[in-house]
């Protein structure tokens, strides 16, 4: 058992109102105030470069994926959300997916994919919503996953500077 | 045995075999593209290169593959002057191979990848463009090559001439300009050219059945043994995801088939990714069949073994010597004849591997007592006798599934095979697992012992092929006997 010592009260605080005016004025200082709340899904949050949203597939002039279905991305997903299955076109490459799925319920956004990807066909968009009716439908195939190069461009831009920077510097280390 | 040095130990070298041979028996990795150790070495990459010093004479760097094994050699094979040959050596090799690993499927387990991401330095320092070549060159119907990823080895050619005895591969044009190529170009023809795919060290020479469809490293790969002949080579069954066999490649067995198998073998997977079975079995009752689980198929069997006579036994030549033993226990208790359903010879048979007698454990069945019997003759027994119990996978293909479904009504068969056959006369049908998902033992035609292993899990209630036939022996006893 505890015995709680409850705080003697002043006059002041016993008289009532002067603490309500106290609180009031608190609030009415407020109310001029800057806004900070956001309204969040009519007012999005700002995206930068750096986002890292959901992983998205780039699609070239052509209209046919970059990706060449070689699997790096899915042995190197922490996560085990990409299944890919490959197959042979006769296009110039000779590979291309025929099944690419994440399951965005297991993608955990850690970029991974994008850093692996020896072909540039997988980059972090700045998609961050995610909602659905069925967890089969949130596993998203090609159809989903597809992006025009230039909706990715910002990003695209972001990691070769970025990738640039990490090759000069590691002739100095 | 010689004794030599390799980096300062001392190992024992069979003096028959190059230095290589003792390298790698002694544990040193050395790369090798070149050499394999079922062909004739030729020296032709230069990669295993290795520093000897022999007697009073200055330390030499020399080709491993062709240097015969001497007394007190000393080798080092990771000396910095060796190390700096062989990485000379291998950025010749990379100077024109193109950077196709992403789609190439021999990524994962290329000898060159490896052993680039080893030692190589990461960038090229040419600044001519790349040769460029037919990438999609079609040598018949198995084999596909990218002629910009050869690197010239040659062991696809000494394969041809050496191992099949049917030279149909060169190395034609002079110089940078050289290719593998077959005479007029001609499609290559054999038994046996999907092991050009295996010795091929680089992705140049891939399977058109394997081609792009799957990366190595998903692969889930499962020593077995391959069951299209009675050689029964070892290989390996390779799964992706736990579902289909994508593959299957020869394993190394110096008693059976070396490193090579028959394409037969090779390519007989697309029956093993069989679809619609059945987990537990199928009864029949009047005109009407109804799903059952495996343990009221394997009491309906029972059921009518005990009471038709006469009443016989068959398996199929795919049956391990394990659940042959347990079929015949339940037979002679029953005192029934038990016989084993004899293909026909398939005419495929060469000096090499293939047998041309597609029952692998045909030897190991006779010798556990089934009498050989040939489909015909079994189905004579099905249209004179009462009863009939048939087991193993393919028994349906092996007597024609249209043969067993005219057998008449008043007969009773309990089949156990991969598939259901509709038919009057199949009282009783029970699922069973594929050779590939089963463990045992087959004998192969020289009586090797040979042992299967299960290389993709089974859905659940989907009981193996032994535990089976113990549920229809323990059917067959009154309620607790069976815990004797």
């Amino acid at each position: 058992m505890v015995i709680v010592k409850r705080k003697e009260l002043s006059f002041a605080e016993r008289l009532y109102l002067p603490e309500i005016f106290r609180a009031l004025s608190l609030t009415f200082r407020n109310m001029f105030q800057r806004e900070i709340t956001r309204q969040y899904p009519e007012e999005p949050l700002p995206k930068t470069e750096v986002t890292r949203g959901q992983p998205r597939l780039v699609e070239l002039e052509e209209g046919s994926l970059a990706c060449v279905s070689c699997g790096l991305c899915e042995a190197a997903c922490p996560a085990y959300a990409i299944t890919i299955d490959g197959g042979e076109t006769e296009n110039f490459i000779e590979r291309e997916p025929k099944l690419f799925e994440i399951d965005m319920l297991r993608c955990i956004l850690c970029g991974f994919c994008e850093e692996a990807c020896p072909k540039d066909a997988i980059f972090m968009s700045d998609e961050l919503e995610l909602a659905g009716f069925t967890r089969k439908g949130l596993v998203y195939g090609i159809d989903k996953l597809r992006r025009p190069r230039a909706a990715l461009q910002k990003r695209i831009d972001y990691v070769y500077r970025i990738n640039d920077r990490w090759r000069n510097s590691s002739s100095t280390h | 045995m010689t004794k030599i040095t390799l980096n300062g130990r001392e190992v024992e070298a069979d003096p028959t075999k190059p230095l290589i041979h003792a390298c790698h028996a002694g544990g040193v990795d050395v790369p090798a593209y070149c050499y394999h150790p079922g062909l004739t070495p030729v020296g032709s990459c230069r990669i295993c290169q290795v520093e000897v010093k022999q007697g009073e004479a200055p330390a030499r760097v020399v080709v491993a593959c062709r240097t015969p094994v001497a007394e007190g050699m000393v080798v080092e094979t990771e000396s910095p002057r060796a190390h700096e040959t062989r990485r000379e050596c291998l950025e010749f090799l990379l100077k024109n191979h193109p950077l196709d690993c992403p789609i190439c499927d021999k990524a994962g387990e290329c000898d060159l990848q490896d052993y680039a991401y080893a030692e190589g330095q990461g960038e090229g320092r040419s600044v001519e463009p790349r040769r460029r070549l037919d990438k999609r060159k079609s040598l018949g119907d198995v084999i596909v090559l990218d002629e910009e990823r050869c690197v010239l080895c040659s062991r696809c050619v000494r394969f041809m001439e050496e191992v099949p005895k049917t030279p149909q591969l060169t190395v034609g044009g002079l110089g940078s300009r050289s290719v593998i190529e077959t005479f007029m170009d001609r499609p290559l023809t054999g038994n046996y050219q999907g092991n050009l795919a295996d010795v091929c060290p680089v992705g140049a020479l891939t399977l058109k059945p394997f081609r792009f469809q799957a990366r190595v490293w998903n692969l889930k790969k499962t020593p077995s043994t391959c069951g299209e002949c009675s050689r029964g080579c070892a290989t390996s069954v390779e799964v992706l995801r736990s579902g289909d066999v994508k593959r299957i490649r020869p394993r190394y067995d110096a008693e059976v088939n070396t490193w090579w198998m028959c394409d037969t073998g090779r390519f007989a997977f697309e029956p093993l990714n069989v679809e619609g079975r059945i987990t537990g079995g199928l009864a029949r009752q009047g005109n009407t069949v109804r799903p059952v689980d495996a343990e009221d198929a394997a009491a309906a069997t029972a059921r009518i073994l005990t009471a038709e006579r006469p009443a016989f036994v068959a398996v199929t030549p795919w049956v391990t010597q394990e659940e042959g033993q347990a079929i015949r226990a339940l037979a002679a208790e029953w005192k029934l004849p038990t016989y084993l359903v004899s293909p026909a010879a398939n005419g495929l048979e060469d000096d090499l591997l293939h047998t041309g007698d597609p029952a692998p454990n045909r030897r190991g069945l006779v010798e556990l007592g089934f009498q050989a019997k040939s489909p015909a003759e079994v189905l004579a027994l099905l249209h004179s006798q009462s009863a009939a119990w048939l087991v193993g996978e393919r028994m349906a293909a092996l007597l024609g599934a249209a043969n067993l479904a005219a057998v008449a009504g008043h007969k009773r068969v309990a089949l156990f095979d991969v598939l259901p056959v509709d038919g009057p006369a199949i009282e009783v049908f029970a699922s069973v697992p594929l050779y590939v998902e089963r463990a045992g033992t087959w004998l192969n035609v020289d009586g090797v012992v040979r042992t299967l292993q299960s290389s993709r899990p089974l859905p659940s209630g989907f009981p193996t092929l032994e535990r089976l036939i113990s549920l229809v022996s323990a059917a067959a006893r009154p309620q607790g006997a069976a815990l004797r």
